[in-house]
């Protein structure tokens, strides 16, 4: 019997109208034909659409953690509406008429096995004979090309600083693109990003006495960019196995895209986790020139909080599959965690899910740090890393929740110590003016998930709330 | 306070890098901070090393490496890690407990669902509104997120989305809306405060009359008009409706006419018909049109009696401007009793049809349209006989008349009085009245049997699961048409050459019928117009065989004269479909003349009698 809940169908679509289109072929009755395989193990029908004669779609839960949805439609997303939608006239009850699986899919699941035969006799033979091989003398190249770089950068921003930012015109300005295009030259897509941010914010000529504070910031950013960066190369260049510095999170910013291979060669894998989404959030980072959308997922075992980061670049956005927020537990076989502090980033390849239940959500209120003292400190703490997060996420206990005349909102903790709450200026997503509409009852003795942001213009820390948790109630602030 | 501190040597660093840090050497702002940092620097090393980077930036000494740029970024760098570790936590002010409000939203839906709703709420552009109209039927609008943006959408730039949140999304909330309203209703706004007061008025109850009536009392101009709207009907503050009709303001009188013409008491209407001798006549007449009091139609009737008895008077003076003065008066009248039934007013339009000559001399035509309209509602035999005669007059009330002898006569009595008594002039072709006149009983004729409408078809030529809409005639069935029309009237229809009638009135075994239009069809083959569409039908209905009627059809597509055919209506594709597959080879032949759709469904037709035929020949043993 396969087990699908509609949560989980919506996360396999690429995007909401690829969801929307589904369901509208369910409703419309398009299915012609509904099947089932004896074994279960495979749903497959056919679907009338625009085309001569109706599209054979198919979804193949062989391997429950990775079904395989098939269709013969000409569409580019994957998985298309097609195959969605049958997912969706399972889930709404329709009768599937057991028949026996189609040769074409036998076919097929012959040939995936073969493959993955081969990949695992091949897993099984390479980890014995040889370790994956570096070209060191091209590494050694690329290390100096990266010097170079970082050598030109500093020319650059050097001179701005002595001229002042006052003085930079529209010439300037293209000299600064310019420099974005070539430090992608010197394999520092890292420097191009943070490059590109300053020029963002320099080429708003709205408002430039406004964001002069936040150029001084991307300025002194790169500056510790470019000492980090040079220190870490010079060392790397020095040391004989050129090995990745798996502590930090330098090897990203200079533009190092982690294997998962490599993250469990650091010994950054952990194996049957189970995670919880307590937060989701989606912007537009237009120095990546990238959608991002970003997860914040609870550790069941340990409380700590991690990140899923997916990229979605603008010239391939359209074809994608845009992150969503998730309601059911995920059971991931092997997590895979990225260097960092807090809030690492993770990663897994595959995962199985269940419906999230009142016992999933209970202790967590156990996992929530009690003393917003020690909070701060490790917030703090973070913050003054230049290279890191600059927007931790914390789990937090609230004795109470309160507010000033001014309509500012608070929390406090058991202790009596006062955080102040307010948005976060970088994703621009407003959620303290829902606090009103809370139920009152999850505004004492709950547990809040916040975000938070040192504003360098009112020397001010602040925590935005992003989901609030209460017994088995979660409150999704963001989404 | 060394926070204070190290926020002015953050201003006076941001001031360096904006001015460009060539100029901060002996800069003497910078200087005075120096002292300070040193001395705190003696005490902590953070305040030590900020303190040696300020004094590298004021004098660059002569062995130093680094430029002026280096050590600003330096600084810069290391104030900025400082700062951070210097932010403030607590609010300002005194905490009191959460102003909660209690509602019974949830937060359940997913990222990509509410972001494509709050993106169409948030943004301009196409497309928008179905999204959001989508949003609320699938009841996406209970969720807590959407909220703020739902009330927010009142102010959309969009007309349309407005008012689907104002006059669906907000009220779907319920009582539990108001509040939030409340708070952000501003009386002296305009068109986006009258949209949240118009959702308070309605779900808000009568708790939040109060806050209509000072809207109604104090607010701009659009608040005020919408909140008299919303006062109608309240008793309480009739008073004060009453009052607003004496205002300066030409809108709030009107509204304050509209809202007592709703609640319809005895003071209202007191009012209203007091206005009618007042400048406010217009006004009061549009309220009156909405007002259902019985009393109120007494006076207007009897003063309109009255004023048509002073028309005479005015008219044997030669009094030009009492006479004008009089119809606008009248034409007031008559708006206000559109609609409205009594014997009194029965008995005034009596009046006016029996002296015809007299107020048409006035030019004062509309009046007869009205009394034909009431006359017509009447339904009885002393207001037909009154209809024919505004019929003889004048052959505009034609349908009027037309349509009450068809239900108040017997079928032969309709024959008889629109044909037979005229037997001899109808033949008179020339006459321009009489022409008129039969265009007129023609087209009345028609609204009675026949109707055209849009049918849904299946796309069988292209997407067979879908349907577009095909232009069809529909005519009234044959028992129906028999029972309720003499049978003289095809003859006489055939003798007027009114082909779509002939078409509509023809039965089996009429032969005449049959002979007209089977001609008329070789002389109008073109599918592009309705006729032939049309004569196909009647064919059918006069009860032709097939073979005839296809043959017919198929000489028609054949002729030369069909070309501009873009479509085929709905009727003429249902005959096509029926077409034994004997035809094959000649529709074959005609296909390159038809294009666009009108192509495509005969190419599919040629192609289903192939794929029929070779599946014969298959199925026949050899």
């Amino acid at each position: 019997m396969i087990e699908i809940t509609e949560s989980y169908v919506d996360s396999l679509a690429p995007n909401s109208s690829a969801i929307k289109n589904a369901q509208g072929l369910v409703k419309k009755r398009s299915f012609v034909q509904l099947n089932r395989s004896e074994d279960d193990a495979l749903l497959f029908g056919e679907c009338s659409g625009s085309g001569k004669s109706n599209y054979q779609c198919s979804a193949d839960f062989i391997h429950p953690e990775k079904p395989v949805l098939r269709c013969s439609c000409p569409s580019r997303q994957l998985p298309c509406k097609h195959a969605l939608g049958l997912l969706y006239a399972y889930i709404g009850g329709e009768t599937f008429v057991t028949a026996s699986v189609p040769e074409d899919i036998v076919a097929k699941r012959e040939k995936a096995e073969k493959r993955e035969e081969k990949k695992s006799q091949q897993a099984a033979e390479g980890a014995e004979t040889k370790p994956k091989k570096v070209n060191k003398t091209a590494l050694k190249k690329k290390i100096q090309a990266q010097l170079e770089g970082l050598e030109l950068l500093e020319k650059l921003t050097l001179s701005l600083i002595r001229g002042g930012l006052a003085t930079i015109d529209k010439k300037v300005l293209k000299t600064i693109q310019d420099h974005v295009k070539q430090m992608g030259n010197y394999y520092l897509t890292g420097a191009q990003t943070e490059l590109r941010r300053l020029a963002l914010l320099l080429s708003n000529a709205d408002d430039r006495e406004a964001i002069y504070t936040y150029a001084v910031e991307q300025l002194t950013l790169i500056h510790a960019f470019i000492k980090k960066g040079r220190a870490h190369l010079t060392a790397k260049l020095a040391d004989p196995d050129l090995t990745l510095d798996h502590e930090s999170t330098i090897e990203e910013w200079l533009g190092h895209a982690w294997q998962l291979a490599e993250l469990k060669d650091c010994g950054l894998m952990a194996e049957q986790v189970e995670l919880i989404q307590i937060a989701f959030l989606s912007y537009d980072d237009q120095a990546r020139q990238e959608y991002v959308d970003q997860g914040y997922w609870l550790e069941q075992a340990t409380g700590e909080i991690h990140r899923t980061v997916q990229y979605r670049p603008y010239r391939a956005a359209k074809h994608m599959r845009e992150d969503d927020s998730f309601f059911d537990v995920a059971l991931v076989k092997s997590l895979y965690r990225y260097p960092g502090d807090m809030n690492r980033r993770v990663r897994w390849e595959e995962m199985t899910s269940r419906p999230l239940e009142q016992h999933d959500l209970e202790p967590i209120s156990a996992m929530a740090h009690r003393s917003y003292a020690d909070v701060v400190k490790q917030v703090k703490n973070q913050l003054k890393n230049p290279l890191g997060d600059k927007n931790p996420v914390m789990l937090l206990h609230v004795a109470e929740v309160r507010q000033t005349e001014q309509g500012q909102f608070a929390i406090t903790d058991a202790a009596g110590q006062h955080l102040a709450l307010d948005d976060v200026f970088t994703f621009g997503h407003a959620t303290v003016p829902l606090l009103p509409h809370v139920p009152a009852a999850s505004l004492t003795d709950t547990t809040m998930l916040v975000m938070f942001e040192h504003g360098l213009d009112s020397g001010r820390l602040v925590a935005q709330p992003l989901t609030i948790i209460k017994g088995a109630d979660m409150i999704r602030l963001l989404y | 306070m060394s926070t204070a501190l190290l926020q002015e040597l953050h201003q006076e660093v941001r001031r360096l890098y904006i001015a460009g840090s060539e100029l901060a050497a002996g800069d003497f702002r910078l200087k005075r901070l120096l002292p300070q940092f040193q001395q705190l620097g003696e005490r902590a090393p953070v305040f030590k090393r900020l303190g040696e980077g300020i004094a590298a930036l004021l004098e660059p000494s002569a062995q130093q490496t680094q430029t002026s740029a280096e050590t600003l970024q330096d600084l810069g760098l290391l104030l900025s890690s400082v700062l951070r570790t210097q932010g403030t936590i607590s609010p300002e002010g005194e905490l009191t407990a959460v102003k909660s409000r209690p509602n019974s939203l949830s937060t359940k839906l997913s990222y990509r669902k509410l972001a494509a709703v709050q993106e169409a709420l948030t943004t301009t552009g196409s497309g928008r509104y179905e999204v959001i109209v989508q949003a609320f039927e699938a009841g996406m609008f209970q969720d807590l997120r959407l909220l703020k943006h739902a009330i927010a959408a009142l102010n959309d730039p969009y007309i349309d989305i407005a008012e689907c949140a104002m006059n669906r999304i907000l009220p779907s909330y319920g009582p539990q809306i108001v509040p939030h309203l409340i708070e952000l209703f501003n009386p002296s706004g305009g068109k986006l405060e009258t949209r949240k007061l118009r959702v308070i008025g309605q779900v808000g109850g009568e708790e939040v009359a109060d806050l209509i009536y000072q809207a109604a009392e104090s607010g701009s101009d659009d608040v005020r008009v919408t909140a008299i709207e919303l006062l109608a009907g309240r008793e309480q503050y009739e008073e004060a409706l009453l009052g607003w009709t004496k205002d300066k303001k030409k809108a709030i009188r009107e509204a304050a006419y509209h809202a007592l013409a709703a609640g319809g008491s005895a003071r209202a209407v007191d009012r209203l018909y007091e206005a009618f001798s007042s400048k406010d006549i217009e006004l009061a007449a549009e309220a009156s049109f909405k007002c259902h009091s019985s009393e109120l139609t007494k006076r207007l009737v009897r003063d309109l009696g009255l004023e048509l008895k002073q028309a005479s008077e005015a008219k044997e003076k030669e009094d030009k401007k009492k006479i004008e003065a009089l119809w606008t008066k009248i034409q007031h009248f008559l708006t206000a009793l559109d609609g409205k039934r009594s014997e009194a007013l029965y008995d005034v339009f009596v009046h006016v049809t029996n002296h015809y000559s007299f107020f048409v001399s006035l030019g004062w035509l509309e009046l007869f349209d009205a009394a034909a309209y009431y006359l017509e509602q009447t339904d009885t035999e002393a207001a037909l006989a009154l209809l024919h005669e505004l019929e003889q007059h004048n052959v505009r009330y034609m349908p009027h008349s037309f349509r009450s002898s068809f239900r108040l006569l017997s079928p032969a009595q309709l024959y008889e009085r629109y044909v037979e008594s005229m037997r001899n002039k109808w033949k008179l072709q020339t006459n321009r009245d009489l022409a008129k006149r039969k265009k007129q009983l023609l087209s009345s004729i028609e609204q009675k049997v026949m109707s055209r409408e849009y049918r849904p078809y299946p796309i069988l030529w292209s997407i067979p699961n879908e349907t577009v809409p095909l232009s069809t005639v529909v005519m009234l069935p044959l028992e129906q048409l028999a029972a309720q029309w003499d049978h003289r009237w095809l003859d006489w229809l055939i003798e007027q050459n009114a082909l779509e009638l002939v078409c509509a009135f023809a039965h089996p075994g009429h032969v005449a019928a049959k002979q007209f239009m089977i001609g008329k069809l070789e002389s109008n083959p073109e599918f592009r117009n309705a006729f032939a569409g049309m004569l196909l039908s009647g064919l059918e209905r006069a009860g032709v065989s097939d073979d005839v009627r296809w043959e017919a059809l198929v000489t028609a597509l054949e002729d030369k004269r069909n070309t501009n055919c873009y479509v085929f209506e709905g009727h003429v594709l249902e005959q096509l479909y029926q077409l034994p597959s004997a035809y094959c080879d000649r529709l074959a032949a005609v296909l390159s003349k038809f294009k666009y759709t009108a192509g495509e469904q005969l190419r599919y037709v040629v192609e289903t009698m192939q794929a029929a035929e070779s599946a014969a020949n298959t199925s026949k043993p050899v």
